[in-house]
């Protein structure tokens, strides 16, 4: 691997001084002159007719200046099957409907004016669950599509499919064969900062809003659309992202939240700020969705995988976000995750009366690959191989085709298993039954882009200053993830100049270039090839002006050096000659010779080459730009079949727990993260990212869940919707990162974003099962289901009958 | 009705109006215009809001603005040293990868600093439990420790 | 959104004086219920009288009946030179209760006063047979605790009354005591809890008191399992049936936070578990 002089090094990040002394601007700190304050009214019935609103009360209070429903502005729609409205009219489909809303000189007013709105209405029959959502004759939750055609049912009409090789050859091959159900629940994004914007129009009717989101040119999409809808056709969105306290998935889309902020702007000619409190942030933001999935699966009497069937369903909740495209993701586990053929992949999406769902950080791949790494201990246990092996003998490959058609470029895979099976002790601590036990679980997920959308690129450019300073546009959303510290970190290395030189300007769609968005673990990938190609491009014009300019300033710098030092001998070396654009180097700053001696003289600073072509005649100042699509495919998600990405990141993760066997209480004893990164960019960050998706990982599978009971959140706040504190990861934890140098990534290097908390749950089941022999296939695994499970266990006493395939049936 | 009310605040003697309602973080990040203290939850779960006052962290979310007169108040804006340079605490959180979203940094920061303040030489477990009350969804917590642990031996170093 | 007024009494007698004009306001210690509480809108009090400015109130006496003032934080508790070696359990209780922050304002008769069934420092208060003392008007009265809870944020509390100290005697030199609580994280609400007192003599164990917190509508005390337990030899076997005997005389419900099995088997496990941990027995 090629030796960096800044890619691979500790660095502390960009901005991380200003959040240290709080000077960093949250949409939370954003304040506009004459800035008014939004609230919105939500519905108080998961499904009913509207009958009646009376907003009066609201209106007269002092201090409001707006209050709007659907009765008095323009119909907008939203969403990725645009099934939603910004405000609801005749019907609400879930507790969070949004019915009214105001705008009023304080925070306070608007939520007294809130509270002053009376809403009738005419509750309906709900769904809460896609079992009952499927029943045949249950009330549909939309009556029409998004087209005005009469719907039959309440499933979504988006498919999700796969099939490769054959399914009976495969359970026929079978000398062992487990099938299973599991669930997963929603979650929320939990992000320290919660949502919010804030919209202002000027006097030509254009849009600026500061939005919470990792899509800022998607949603200039989504809101231009939005602003034809109120009769501004032709007007112009401007989206400018703030510093954000966290994403994690929740900035994928745009929110009812935004479209309201943009009415009551329209309506009050005034900048409105919406920001949602944390009660709103659980119930009436969209969680990562619930899903229950069967898995059945088979092997050889040498443990090869036979075949995989997956039967996916998912809780759509009443509306569709872009997380509705979670099972596009779950292909990649399903027909990818171990070398294995005759696959059978189905996910099925229903509207319930639930809570509506969007991306969360895995986006599909927590929830499956769950399911998967779970079944794999089971089918092991039912095989007596030892998982470890069983996982070796399956492991994927560099260089393989997997049935879904991805291009393994390079595969760490098998390094990741060793490396936690080493860390963990694994010969030694599994299958001892003494209420401690080890578990693993693996993951692949995509680590160069994901093409899910017609375009997966991102462009960039760079500008050069008269002091030698780059400044960067980007369209790559910084959400703590760390990405601007990597893209200057980048651009330094690339181009050849200090990273304290570089800027990273504020992601503004009114500057930067377009950019899919912020997800897919694509940031740093996508960012880093743009520096790549931009400061290449960059150099080449710097080089080429170097011809003319370096000579000259050299002998300057000469002449000087030898006033300063008379005795002084130069070297023999022609630089005059050599100065040939090809023969130049940009290193810190300086620009050199390449073979040239290293004299303090002999080189030229970057800045002044720069203020040389600028003040002259016809002088000229550098800019870059470039526009970088990676080499991927949109797959047919209905054939389950494409090259979703350039590369794939693959990763193993390792957990030793112990177990109360009388309070059912789980204890970490110990974590171990092996993930083939390609390359580690910047190691603080990347460390940073992989510790905190455990966390989120070691919440998913023990605490965190946002309970819904008859569509009403019930727990909508920290006090009952748990996280980790700093005494629940109180464990060791082990990172490795296995380094593949991928010939698709930047440096080498894939994405890491999303991997870190894929298998955690798995791993941490597995090693529970270890412990104790009890295997819990819901999250999250409560105590109280590991007591009713280890109950369980000691009635019935009896070794779990083995179920054999017969051959040739 | 507004009620005139006086304290320190980052050593300096303020006096500010207060509506009877008011919270610590609503005069803090309203009319004293100090916005770096943050509301994750409004209600005492996340620290985000973390703020000492006599030499104590207290969540700022919780604490009614009417009692604050005549005490004491250290935010976050109270520790950048002069010439716009950061505590030793702050850089420890700098230097060691500590913040990521950096929503969650004031609060933590100023939970650490008032378990630095009394307990200098604090061990890991002293630091996890004096965090206990600062929820963080990005770091998982470790090189926050870290930064912690590395800024009470530089303390110490420099004592 | 909820406005108040916000009233700080600087004397006992001007705070009563005050909540006796104003019967909708509350009295508010350190709040960080209340406050929330108030956000949340499930309560809407026009007023709040202040009891932070009352001196006096946060006086912690030690000696052999030992006065602990109401408005007393439970860092006061913690940081106290004495308290930990002449109450180890109320110490044990406190540092297990909410995170720093919350400690640093949450005040020991605020925690009683709401009258939450998970409220960490009723139950080491009960085993200890603590007492309180409620005034109002230069009267006061002086009630055992296990009698002043009435029900969920209901005590025995009249409208005007507050408390103002918490009365503990010595316990003797052998009683040992244990706080053990339940949480689903580190940082939470008791999802179940006990506290439990012993003393020992010889194998025969010749007092007991375990209080449990979370299963019922307040902190109550298991009478049943103490009589079990007192004059006895703690042998396995009637562990083992005092786990049982817990278990069946708690009250617990089913919430977002746990089922009401399980809080059951927690409070059966951790009165076992207490009385083998102060025997010095080996856990399971």
């Amino acid at each position: 691997m090629k030796n960096f002089r800044y890619i691979g090094k500790e660095a502390p990040r960009p901005d991380s001084a200003d959040k240290a002394a709080g000077k960093a601007h949250y949409i939370h700190d954003l304040q506009r002159p004459g800035m008014l304050y939004g609230k919105i009214k939500f519905s108080e019935h998961p499904h009913a007719r509207i009958k009646h609103i009376d907003t009066s009360k609201a209106e007269r209070l002092a201090g409001v200046r707006a209050v709007i429903t659907a009765n008095n502005t323009p119909e907008i729609r939203f969403g990725f099957l645009r099934d939603n409205l910004a405000l609801k009219k005749d019907k609400v489909r879930q507790y969070r409907d949004e019915i009214a809303a105001v705008a009023a000189i304080d925070p306070d007013i608007a939520e007294e004016a809130i509270d002053l709105i009376e809403v009738e209405y005419e509750p309906l029959p709900g769904l809460f669950s896609p079992e009952e959502a499927m029943k045949k004759g249950a009330p549909l939750i939309h009556d029409t599509d998004v087209q005005g055609r009469p719907r039959t049912d309440n499933l979504l009409s988006l498919q999700f499919h796969h099939e490769s090789g054959n399914l009976g050859d495969g359970k026929r091959a079978s000398e062992y064969l487990i099938e299973r159900e599991y669930s997963t629940p929603l979650v929320q994004q939990s992000c320290l900062g919660t949502a919010g914007c804030i919209a202002e129009f000027d006097m030509n009717n254009n849009l600026t809003i500061w939005a919470k989101t990792q899509i800022p040119f998607l949603a200039q999409r989504d809101f231009n659309r939005a602003l034809s809808d109120m009769g501004l056709q032709g007007k112009n969105s401007r989206v400018i992202v703030p510093t954000l306290g966290g994403g994690f998935g929740s900035g994928l889309d745009t929110h009812a939240y935004e479209y309201i902020a943009i009415l009551l702007a329209f309506q009050t000619g005034r900048p409105v700020k919406i920001v949602y409190n944390r009660e709103e942030e659980f119930a009436y933001l969209s969680p990562r969705q619930s899903t229950q999935s069967r898995i059945a699966q088979g092997c050889d009497r040498n443990g090869k995988l036979t075949f995989r069937e997956v039967e996916v369903l998912q809780d759509n909740g009443a509306y569709t976000s872009w997380g509705a495209t979670y099972p596009s993701v779950m292909m990649l586990p399903a027909t990818s995750l171990y070398r294995v053929s005759n696959i059978y992949f189905n996910a099925r999406l229903v509207y319930t009366n639930n809570t509506y769902c969007q991306a969360m950080r895995g986006y599909g791949n927590p929830e499956l690959n769950w399911a998967l790494e779970s079944n794999m201990d089971e089918l092991a246990e039912e095989a007596g191989i030892d998982p470890f092996e069983f996982r070796m003998i399956n492991c994927n490959e560099p260089g393989e085709t997997t049935p879904m058609g991805l291009k393994v470029s390079t595969c760490g895979l098998k390094e990741c298993l060793e490396s936690v099976a080493q860390k963990l002790d694994w010969k030694k601590k599994h299958k001892k039954s003494n209420l401690r036990g080890v578990g693993m679980a693996s993951l692949i997920h995509v680590g160069g882009g994901g093409r899910i959308y017609r375009s997966d690129a991102s462009g960039l450019i760079l500008k050069l200053d008269d002091f030698g300073n780059v400044y960067a546009y980007h369209g790559g959303v910084e959400m703590g993830q760390g990405l601007h510290s990597v893209l200057t970190l980048a651009i330094a290395e690339a181009l050849g100049v200090r990273p304290e030189n570089v800027f990273i300007n504020p992601t503004d769609t009114g500057t930067c270039p377009w950019d899919i968005g912020t997800h897919a673990s694509r940031g740093a990938f996508m960012a880093c090839n743009t520096a790549i190609l931009a400061a290449n491009k960059l150099r080449d014009k710097i080089f080429e002006l170097a011809e003319e300019v370096f000579p000259k300033e050299v002998e300057k710098n000469l002449k000087k050096f030898r006033e300063k030092n008379p005795g002084y001998n130069p070297p023999e070396f022609d630089f005059k000659k050599e100065a040939k654009s090809d023969c130049f180097e940009l290193q810190d700053g300086f620009i050199f010779i390449k073979k040239g001696p290293r004299e303090a003289w002999l080189r030229l600073e970057l800045a002044r080459l720069l203020r040389a072509v600028h003040f002259r005649n016809q002088g000229q100042m550098l800019t870059a730009e470039v526009f970088y699509d990676p080499p991927n495919v949109l797959p047919d998600f209905e054939k389950g079949f494409g090259n979703i990405s350039a590369t794939y990141a693959y990763g193993t993760q390792g957990a030793e727990v112990e177990v109360d066997v009388e309070t059912g209480e789980i204890r970490i004893l110990h974590l171990v993260a092996a993930h083939d990164v390609g390359k580690v960019l910047n190691p603080l960050a990347l460390k940073g990212q992989i510790y905190g998706a455990l966390a989120q990982g070691v919440g998913y599978a023990l605490y965190e869940e946002l309970q819904s009971q008859q569509g009403k959140i019930m727990n909508p706040n920290f006090r009952d919707y748990k996280i980790p504190t700093a005494l629940d990861m109180d464990f060791p934890i082990d990172l490795e990162f296995i380094e593949t140098d991928d010939s698709f990534g930047p440096f080498g290097a894939k994405g890491v974003a999303e991997p870190g908390l894929v298998p955690t749950a798995p791993a941490i089941a597995n090693a529970i099962f270890d412990a104790v022999g009890v295997r819990i296939r819901d999250l999250p695994i409560t105590p109280q289901k590991v007591l009713v499970a280890l109950n369980k266990l000691k009635q019935s006493q009896e070794t779990p009958r083995r179920k054999r395939v017969n051959k040739g049936t | 009705m507004k009620t005139e009310i006086s304290f320190q605040l980052n050593g300096e003697e303020v006096t500010v109006m207060a509506e009877a309602h008011y919270r610590l973080i609503d005069l803090l990040r309203g009319p004293l215009g100090l916005t770096g203290t943050k509301e994750g939850c409004g209600e005492g779960e996340c620290g985000a809001c973390t703020v000492i006052v006599n030499g104590r962290a207290v969540n700022s979310c919780l604490y009614p603005a009417l009692e604050i007169e005549g005490k004491s108040v250290t935010t976050i804006e109270g520790l950048l040293g002069p010439r716009n340079r950061p505590s030793i605490l702050q850089q420890g959180f700098i230097d060691h990868g500590a913040i990521q979203c950096g929503f969650c940094t004031p609060g933590m920061i100023m939970s650490a600093k008032a378990l630095l303040d009394s307990n200098p030489e604090p061990s890991e477990e002293e630091i996890r439990e004096a965090l206990l009350g600062n929820l963080c969804r990005c770091t998982g917590y470790v090189q926050i420790v870290e930064a912690v642990k590395k800024a009470a031996n530089e303390l110490k170093r420099m004592s | 959104m909820i406005r108040f007024k916000y009233h700080k009494p600087r004397s006992l007698d001007e705070a009563c004086k005050l909540k006796e004009k104003l019967p909708d306001a509350r009295f508010i210690a350190g709040g960080t219920d209340l406050m929330v509480n108030i956000r949340k809108g499930e309560l809407r009090p026009p007023a709040l009288v202040s009891l932070r400015s009352i001196p006096g109130l946060c006086k912690i006496e030690i000696d052999e009946v030992t006065s602990i003032g109401a408005l007393s934080t439970i860092s006061d508790l913690i940081q106290n030179q004495m308290l930990p070696d002449k109450f180890p359990v109320l110490v044990q209780a406190a540092k297990r209760l909410g995170s720093v922050q919350i400690r640093n304002v949450a005040t020991i008769g605020g925690n009683l006063c709401n009258s939450s069934p998970c409220a960490d420092m009723a139950l080491p208060l009960l085993v200890l047979e603590a007492k309180v003392k409620l005034q109002a008007d230069h009267q006061s009265r002086v009630i055992p605790l296990s009698e002043f809870f009435v029900g969920p944020g209901k005590t025995r509390l009249a409208a005007n009354e507050i408390m103002t100290e918490i009365i503990l005697e010595s316990p003797q030199k052998k009683t040992k005591t244990i706080f053990l609580k339940k949480g689903r994280v580190k940082m939470d609400l008791a999802i179940a809890s006990v506290s439990v007192l012993l003393e020992m003599d010889g194998k025969k164990c010749r007092k007991v008191r375990i209080a449990a917190g979370s299963v019922g509508p307040v902190p109550m005390r298991l009478y049943k399992v103490e009589a079990m337990l007192e004059g006895a030899t703690l042998s396995k076997e009637l562990l083992d049936e005092a786990q049982k005997l817990a278990a069946e005389s708690v009250n617990p419900i089913t919430d977002v936070r746990a089922s009401e099995e399980y809080r059951r088997q927690i409070i059966g496990v951790f009165v076992k578990r207490g009385i083998e941990k102060i025997l010095g027995r080996n856990e399971p």
